[in-house]
């Protein structure tokens, strides 16, 4: 299917040039372009309006915007699995992740082409394809058979079907065809959607494949910060090992590349028409550079966008522009090397471009380091407002970041947020005096967003109190110049989701195994299971006797070894999941992963676990026969 | 074997070992066969539920001993299902409806306005047969009331007298504090205070005779004093010391229960050493905590006792106000780790800063 669309687009994009369409000079052609079926395939240059992303598309490997090391890393990937020989074991994949717009595509397309090797690319069949043909039009309505209506495929078996095909058959020779070789990449960008829904479906056909094929298969996932679509859910760790998936993850473009690949753009559109493109000037270029926040493609498209619109409006487009891009375009340029601080600072600063401006977007890893590791700038301007003497403590130098942004652009409630700075807050700090005022000000916090009538409203408040807060207080990161590099600290997930889970479903099970004691659950906790766990007293049933091992001691070691913690690594997207707990104190009905089933101590069959409660020290044992009756028949006597 | 606590627990009014005036006015309030509702207050370990369940015997016979526990589940207009726990006999069902969390008013509701009703129905027939005298039909037992949420508290008031006629409550909590006015008017306030000393040690005497065990006076002193005059406390601290050595000495340890010690052990460490990375491991203990089913407002307040002991008397006030503050932040906030460690890194903060002025002086 891939080459019946390859046919289809050339054709078309042959029609474009023959046939001038009347309204040309109203849209300049792009139009029909835009409707292209592929992105990132090179179409004959030259026409006006078409997308500087496909015009300028990288030819070589000096043309990617990707760093070296990645491109290299990908070429050496291809060159030893793409002549691998048929008898020996093949089947090799490869996952390409990394933020959307960073050159995976791109890569993956220039390589292919400088290693000779054809890309076949899986594309989400939609239901016209059913008809392409005559014929199988008339096999999927038949008129002689009323009940073999329609009869579609689904997705799931047409990728299983494709890459079989793909992987049997070589091309066929066409004439013109330059390449004879027979090395091919498959190439799925665009998985259907049911894996999305049942990744275990995909796992089970890639397993096929890399028992039975030959050839490469790549796969292109971007990252996202929602969990479904993410990468890992799809190709999970243990899976990534199982079937040897090589997994290379590109960083989003350097500044500096961004800004190398603008610039020739720009000098080359300017050279080529005149004066009808408006060349942005530096500082322009700049910010698009930073509102982009490393999507090359979208830089390239508002780069686009801002300069066909011509001079008139481009004061209009860029509101502010004098002011305050300026100066650190000029700093940027002093720095030279410092130029990747700037522009992080330029969109810390918030002043993104009215175009083009991406909504940047921060993994929960570097939002958490930049409220803790707070860098703040030199106050170059010493006759600015200082404190009076006896507030001098409290004097701190201009935060770079601004805890709100940083709070929003982690895609997290603020409160899930700063149960991650407490966890990771003592690290960065060594004044206890500090610390003191740090916590005092993460207790604010929790109290404020308390009362769930008013949460919704405090929530940003509460996040505001606790970053703000922490920054201030660790006065060792008070100045600029005084900020010593407290080093690379590794950052944990917070314990507390995990410790309140437990607390809860402990209460849970002690009420529900130790129902018979009559007790309140504080004296049940506190007095009845820890002397319990000391008495010799023999229990009803295992469930209990598990609990009271589990529970009833505690280890009177030094260093408590039950809490692992858990180092949060770059990408991660943060629990997301275990929002819950937020609900508030609401006792949910006991969850399936009770440690102990605390539904069968509970039933109230013949059980054994009646007679210890309290007022009854006469015969149990009696009593337990006749338990069945006694509710029915009590009043007989 | 059941406990000792379970297994000497006295059935009837006139077994009582303490109180005895009160627990004759509780007999001759049930004289004749009904009783208003009840509010029995009082600390843990004082003995509110034996006396309750005293009572109920003397009101219906052995009948009220003959227990099941039963699961029930009740479903909230919201569609929300709530499992419950109570325990029942023939005549009284004991519930803790703090149990359901926010849920508590819908389970009083519905709770007590079936088994108003249903009892309704048996009502006429055994007032046909003319049972002795008993004029109430049922007795609904509900435990830690000061735990209920003011909703559920309402409720309650208004459930109390729209079925005044068919069932007694009676209501149990530690202290009327939490309890709103309105309940406490409507009930009959019963306080049971704890056993004197003296008390405690006859018990625990009479206890050990019964087990045919001789317990010396002065350990028995010292158990009562230790449990703080918590009876069932003193039980089985009683028991535990039994396993642990007999015959008994005068002077062997009281066993105290692991958590105690842990926490004994996290405040040594709090005043030991001051720093991030000390409140780091501290925090891992107030986890380790948690985890066992301490409540965290058992927590803060051992911690305090222990460390109001350990400190001078200087910061005492201080001390006690931090964690007074603290305390109130943890009863109406949502994460008690965050005010735990800032009462501790407050402690700490304080501490640091006077023991180091302290030795600046001493340079001097």
């Amino acid at each position: 299917m891939s080459k019946l669309s390859a046919g289809r687009k050339t054709s078309s994009s042959k029609l474009t040039s023959w046939v001038e369409p009347s309204f040309g000079d109203l849209f300049s052609g792009s139009g029909l372009n835009s409707f292209r079926l592929k992105k990132g395939e090179r179409v004959k240059p030259g026409e006006q309006g078409e997308p500087w992303v496909d015009k300028h598309s990288p030819s070589s490997q000096a043309d990617l915007a990707v760093h070296k090391k990645k491109i290299e890393e990908v070429e050496n990937w291809l060159k030893s699995h793409l002549d691998v020989r048929p008898e020996t074991k093949g089947g090799a994949i490869l996952l390409l992740t990394g933020p959307s717009g960073c050159g995976k595509t791109a890569t993956l397309r220039v390589l292919t082409q400088e290693l000779g090797c054809r890309v076949q690319e899986w594309s989400n069949p939609t239901m016209t394809s059913e008809f392409r043909t005559e014929e199988s039009f008339r096999d999927t309505f038949d008129p002689s058979s009323r009940f073999n209506g329609f009869h579609g495929v689904s997705q799931t078996a047409e990728f299983q079907e494709f890459l079989l095909r793909a992987n049997k058959y070589g091309r066929l020779q066409m004439l013109g065809d330059g390449l004879t070789s027979g090395r091919k990449v498959i190439l799925v960008e665009d998985l259907p959607n049911q894996f999305y829904r049942q990744p275990a479906s995909l796992h089970d056909i890639l397993r096929r494949f890399v028992r039975t094929c030959r050839c490469p298969l790549v796969f292109i996932v971007s990252d996202c910060l929602s969990g479904s679509s993410s990468s890992r859910h799809l190709f999970p760790r243990d899976l990534q090992e199982e079937l040897g998936v090589w997994n290379i993850s590109f960083n989003p473009v350097a500044p500096t590349s961004t800004m190398k690949v603008l610039s020739r753009i720009v000098t080359q559109e300017a050279a080529r028409s005149g004066g009808r493109v408006a060349v942005p000037d530096k500082a322009a270029l700049d910010l698009l550079c930073a509102g982009s926040s490393g999507d090359i493609r979208s830089a390239i498209n508002s780069l686009q966008f801002s300069s066909l619109t011509g001079s008139s409006l481009d004061t209009r487009v860029w509101p502010g522009k004098k002011g305050k891009s300026l100066p650190s375009v000029s700093r940027g340029l002093s720095r030279g090397k410092g130029k990747s601080k700037t522009s992080r600072s330029s969109d810390t600063l918030d002043c993104s471009p009215a175009i083009g401006g991406k909504d940047a977007s921060l993994f929960l890893f570097r939002a958490l380091g930049k409220i803790l590791y707070c860098k703040r700038e030199s106050c170059t301007s010493p006759e600015g407002p200082s404190l009076p003497a006896h507030l001098s403590e409290h004097q701190r130098d201009t935060l770079l970041v601004d805890p709100e942004a940083v709070v929003e652009k982690s895609h997290m409630s603020g409160e899930l947020f700063n149960l991650y700075l407490q966890q990771n807050y003592l690290d960065f700090f060594s004044e206890m005096e500090d610390v003191a005022r740090a916590s005092e000000y993460l207790s604010d916090s929790d109290f404020l967003t308390a009362e769930w009538t008013s949460r919704s409203t405090m929530r940003e408040y509460g996040s505001s109190v606790a970053t703000r807060g922490l920054i201030h207080s660790n006065s060792a990161r008070a100045r600029a110049d005084s900020q010593t590099s407290v080093g690379f600290k590794p950052l944990h997930k917070p314990h507390w989701l995990l410790v309140s889970k437990k607390y809860r479903e402990n209460c849970q099970a002690a009420q529900c195994l130790f129902t018979s004691y009559c007790l309140t659950p504080l004296s049940l906790q506190t007095e009845l299971l820890p002397y319990l766990a000391q008495l010799t007293n023999p229990m009803r049933n295992q469930a209990q006797i598990a609990f009271m091992q589990d529970v009833g001691h505690l280890p009177l070691r030094k260093y408590p070894g039950r809490l692992k913690l858990e180092a949060l690594t770059d990408k991660d997207p943060g629990t997301l999941d275990e929002d819950s707990e937020e609900e508030g104190p609401a006792v949910s009905a006991p969850g399936p992963e009770e440690p102990e089933d605390p539904a069968q101590p509970c039933s109230q069959g013949p059980g054994s676990d009646l007679p210890a409660s309290q007022p009854q020290p006469t015969t149990s044992q009696a009593l337990l026969e006749e338990e069945e009756m006694l509710i029915e028949e009590y009043d007989s006597d | 074997m059941s406990l000792w606590v379970d297994k000497y627990r006295p059935t009837s009014l006139g077994k009582l070992d303490y109180h005895k005036e009160q627990a004759n006015q509780l007999k001759n309030l049930v004289q004749c066969g009904d009783f208003p509702h009840l509010l029995v207050y009082g600390p843990s370990g004082a003995g509110k539920k034996t006396r309750i369940m005293c009572l109920l015997r003397e009101l219906y016979g052995p009948g009220v001993e003959k227990l099941r526990i039963e699961h029930q589940s009740i479903t909230a207009p919201s569609k929300k299902k709530i499992e419950i726990n109570s325990i029942a006999s023939n005549y009284h069902l004991e519930v803790n409806a703090s149990d359901a969390g926010n849920s508590d008013r819908v389970v009083i509701q519905e709770l007590i306005k079936t088994v108003a009703q249903s009892q309704q129905i048996q009502w006429s027939s055994k007032r046909n047969r003319g049972d002795a005298g008993v004029s109430v039909d049922t007795v609904v037992l509900l435990t830690e009331v000061d735990r209920l949420t003011k909703d559920a508290q309402h409720a309650l008031r208004r459930t109390m007298e729209k079925y005044m006629s068919t069932c007694r409550l009676i209501l149990c909590c530690n202290s009327t504090s939490k309890v709103i006015g309105p309940i406490r008017s409507r009930c009959l306030a019963v306080r049971v205070p704890l056993p004197s000393t003296e008390e405690v040690c006859s018990v625990l005497n009479s206890v050990c005779r019964k087990e045919g065990l001789l317990l010396p006076g002065e350990l028995a002193k010292r158990i009562a004093e230790k449990s703080g005059r918590n009876l069932r406390k003193a039980l089985l601290m009683c028991e535990a010391c039994r396993v642990q050595q007999y015959p008994f000495s005068a002077e062997q340890d009281i066993p105290d229960t692991d958590w105690e010690v842990y926490l004994k052990e996290t405040a040594n460490a709090i005043v030991s050493q001051q720093s991030p990375q000390r409140l780091l491991e501290v925090r891992a203990r107030l986890y380790e905590l948690l985890t066992h089913c301490i409540p965290p407002e058992i927590i803060i307040k051992g911690l305090v006792a222990e460390l109001l002991s350990n400190c001078d008397g200087h910061l005492k006030a201080e001390v006690a106000q931090a964690a007074a503050h603290y305390e109130h932040r943890l009863q109406l906030g949502n994460k008690a780790i965050y005010h735990l460690e800032a009462f501790v890194a407050k402690f700490m903060a304080v501490y640091k800063k006077f023991m180091e002025d302290g030795l600046d002086a001493m340079m001097f």
